[in-house]
């Protein structure tokens, strides 16, 4: 049943990435009146197929790849609704919203070929290593997103272009403040996942799982968040430079991701 | 009922007529009052802005003479007033209402202050008992135009003035004004123009300097802003987010390295210069500086000037849906006209009556005067009786725009169609009208023109052609 109601949301997620253009693009207030209740709408029907999903399975965690693609998705307009709450602003969903929608289209199409057959899949640890991780790819996702919308609006300011051209973006400090606000939700969550992580790798694997290259690429992922974060908080970093570095992360975030495929300890997919 | 509108606005007449002709808003209602006990006016409002003074009346066959009206009451002699005055009837003055109302004929189009005028207006009028059926349908009609226009359209959308795009631009950088420190810098009208908007706008303070500081305290008082010595200036800066600069300076006040300067010290927090001087006070390698964001006049102007453009863009838009809702407007007038059907309805049955009282003349010859005006009063009153449900039923119809029960009613009595009924009566009328209202048109021109048949006691003045964009 929880493939109908995640196909549900896969089409109410496509429904509001096309309404997402003209609310957004051309500032269209009836246009924004449909996107933001289709994409809550949307949200809550993912929501129901996530929580049916876990409860069907008798896990707490996603395995396979299109289960945590879906997650991924999930938390992305999660962070996209709670963007609009704090901000009032919607122009997030321009980009959001189709990436949600592309995420959560193989997940909808049908359940994984491989799935993670260890038994550990039903540790509340794992589950919360997982989310945690997950959660600070989506923050970071937004980081990367309102420091590109930050650049974008800097030089449209600067070059003093149209102004019907991009009138559409938020104000640079409201881009600011969510470009700060995810980085340090994300680092958190990164920590916690992290740790988590190692604790568990080291109680049931022992130290030779930290040479593994994905193990070792989440490293150093944290490490240049920490630097990114450090430089950020210290020099009040902002424009060109905030987005080559986080550009940097986000780079690095996709090589552990691809690194799954490299791992021989750390694998979503087992035949 | 018949609708005329005549007036004065910003394009048709000096300031010097318009503020004569003014009518403060705590005199509206009586004023109002007035105009609804002027011969002739059934149902009436006022428009009375800075730009336009409107007397909007619902008459019968004759036209009220609404200058005269505004001589008896302002004390203003007309022909003084005629050759800038304007007028328009029915059609014509119901699409000046709602272009009036959509803000297309403000003197800075999109403006949005003008629909509220205007519902101030209608509810001064309404407080009197000067709005009933006929305005009451034709103003709520206007309130929803005027809605649609600026839902449907970008018009009222972006500033065209300097201050306000300097507003917009400090909003597109700092999202919320609120907590932002502003630097005046040299005194001049558009400079102090752009910081009160600023802080009208919800920026938190302001500091003022001046070569002549005298001078820079007296404007601060003005403010109840904190006046800085202008030798303090380069080491004040750092501390606001917006400098509004407009000194008689032959040479640059801020330079590039002053901006790299003033921003390490804010820890990259930006900062939005606006300069209004000419020659300018701010170096345009300044704009380089990340972080610093430079505007002088030329830039602002520029954005006013393609504001106006899109605003001119969005007011053919806005146009296009004022002409169709006009044409909406009319046929439900016409659909809702019942009076000629009532009065059809009333003949028809009449010689109903007539008709069987002359087939039993023959029976009835042997009663008395008395008896026979008995029988008459009978068949009348009965008459009477029997119509009055469905006459209540028809203007009931119309009062609520029931177009499908008027066409019911009209086949189960046989009626002729309401655009037969309004070309026979229009007709009718024109015959009737013929001798005495010749050049009594619905085409909108100057009163000067048409005051022959309106007021032919007044003296003629010829007035120049006033087009309704003129």
């Amino acid at each position: 049943m929880y493939l109908l109601w995640l196909r549900v949301a896969a089409v109410l997620y496509g429904l509001a990435s096309v309404t997402a253009l003209p609310a957004v693009l051309g500032d269209r207030p009836r246009w924004q009146r449909i996107c933001l209740p289709v994409t809550i709408a949307g949200w809550i029907f993912h929501f129901v197929a996530f929580v049916e999903m876990l409860v069907a399975a008798h896990r707490l965690m996603p395995v396979g790849m299109h289960q945590v693609q879906s997650t991924l998705s999930l938390l992305i307009v999660t962070a996209f609704l709670l963007i609009w709450r704090r901000y009032r602003t919607i122009s997030f969903g321009v980009f959001a919203l189709p990436l949600a929608f592309l995420l959560i289209l193989v997940p909808a199409i049908g359940p994984d070929k491989y799935t993670f057959s260890s038994q550990m899949v039903r540790n509340g640890w794992i589950a919360a290593h997982v989310t945690l991780l997950l959660a600070a790819y989506a923050a970071l996702i937004f980081s990367l997103l309102s420091s590109l919308f930050y650049l974008i609006q800097e030089r449209r300011l600067k070059d003093k272009q149209s102004p019907g051209f991009l009138e559409w973006m938020p104000p640079l400090d409201t881009m600011d403040q969510i470009a700060k606000t995810t980085l340090i939700f994300g680092f958190h969550c990164m920590t916690g996942g992290l740790l988590i992580g190692s604790f568990i790798a080291q109680e049931h694997m022992g130290a030779a799982y930290f040479l593994d290259p994905k193990v070792l690429l989440s490293f150093v992922m944290w490490v240049l968040y920490l630097v990114i974060l450090f430089v950020r908080r210290s020099t009040g970093l902002r424009g060109r430079k905030a987005v080559y570095l986080s550009s940097a992360v986000f780079v690095i975030i996709l090589c552990v991701w691809a690194a799954n495929h490299f791992s021989s300890v750390h694998r979503f997919t087992t035949p | 009922m018949k609708i005329l509108l005549t007036g004065v606005n910003h394009k048709t007449a000096p300031v010097e007529l318009r503020e004569q002709l003014a009518i403060a808003p705590d005199r509206l209602s009586d004023a109002t009052r007035a105009l609804l006990e002027f011969p002739g006016v059934h149902e009436a409002m006022i428009l009375s802005t800075c730009n336009r003074v409107e007397l909007l009346a619902c008459h019968e066959a004759s036209s009220p003479d609404l200058l005269g009206f505004l001589r008896s009451y302002l004390g203003i002699d007309p022909t003084s007033l005629r050759p800038h005055a304007y007028e328009y009837r029915e059609t014509d003055a119901v699409q000046h209402l709602f272009r009036v109302a959509a803000s297309l004929d403000s003197m800075v189009v999109g403006e949005p202050q003008i629909l509220g005028q205007v519902k101030e207006s209608y509810t001064a009028a309404r407080s009197v008992g000067a709005v009933q059926t006929h305005l009451e349908k034709l103003l709520q009609s206007t309130f929803t135009v005027a809605k649609k226009v600026r839902n449907e359209t970008q018009i009222g959308s972006s500033s065209v003035s300097i201050a306000s795009v300097a507003v917009d631009l400090a909003k597109k950088i700092f999202g919320s004004l609120e907590g932002k420190r502003v630097l005046l810098v040299g005194a001049g009208k558009m400079s102090e123009l752009a910081a009160r908007h600023l802080l009208q706008q919800g920026a938190d303070s302001l500091l003022v300097t001046n070569r002549t500081h005298d001078r820079a305290v007296r404007l601060a008082n003005n403010f109840q802003a904190q006046a800085v010595r202008f030798d303090d200036l380069y080491t004040t800066a750092d501390q606001a987010d917006i400098i509004i600069t407009s000194t008689g300076s032959q040479e640059y006040i801020f330079r590039r390295e002053h901006g790299q300067q003033f921003l390490h010290k804010r820890r990259n927090r930006p900062m939005f210069f606006i300069d209004i001087a000419v020659p300018r006070d701010i170096d345009p390698e300044m704009n380089r500086v990340d972080g610093v964001f430079l505007y002088d006049i030329d830039d602002l102007q520029s954005v006013s000037a393609s504001h106006l453009d899109e605003r001119t863009r969005e007011a053919q838009r806005a146009e296009a849906i004022i002409a169709e809702e006009v044409l909406r407007f009319q046929r439900k007038a016409q659909a809702l006209n019942v009076t000629p059907m009532i009065v059809n309805l009333q003949n028809t049955v009449e010689e109903l009556r007539q008709a069987e009282l002359r087939r039993a003349q023959a029976r009835l010859q042997s009663l008395t005067p008395e008896q026979q005006a008995a029988v008459e009063a009978v068949t009348r009153g009965l008459m009477n009786k029997f119509l009055h449900m469905p006459m209540q039923a028809l203007k009931a119809a119309a009062l609520e725009a029931d177009t499908v029960m008027l066409e019911v009613m009209r086949e189960v009595f046989h009626l002729p169609a309401a655009q037969e009924l309004t070309q026979e009566q229009a007709r009718m009328q024109t015959q009737k009208q013929a001798p005495e209202q010749t050049q009594e048109q619905s085409t909108p021109r100057p009163v000067a023109e048409t005051q022959t048949a309106d007021a032919p006691a007044e003296p003629v003045t010829a007035g120049e052609q006033k087009g309704r964009h003129s």
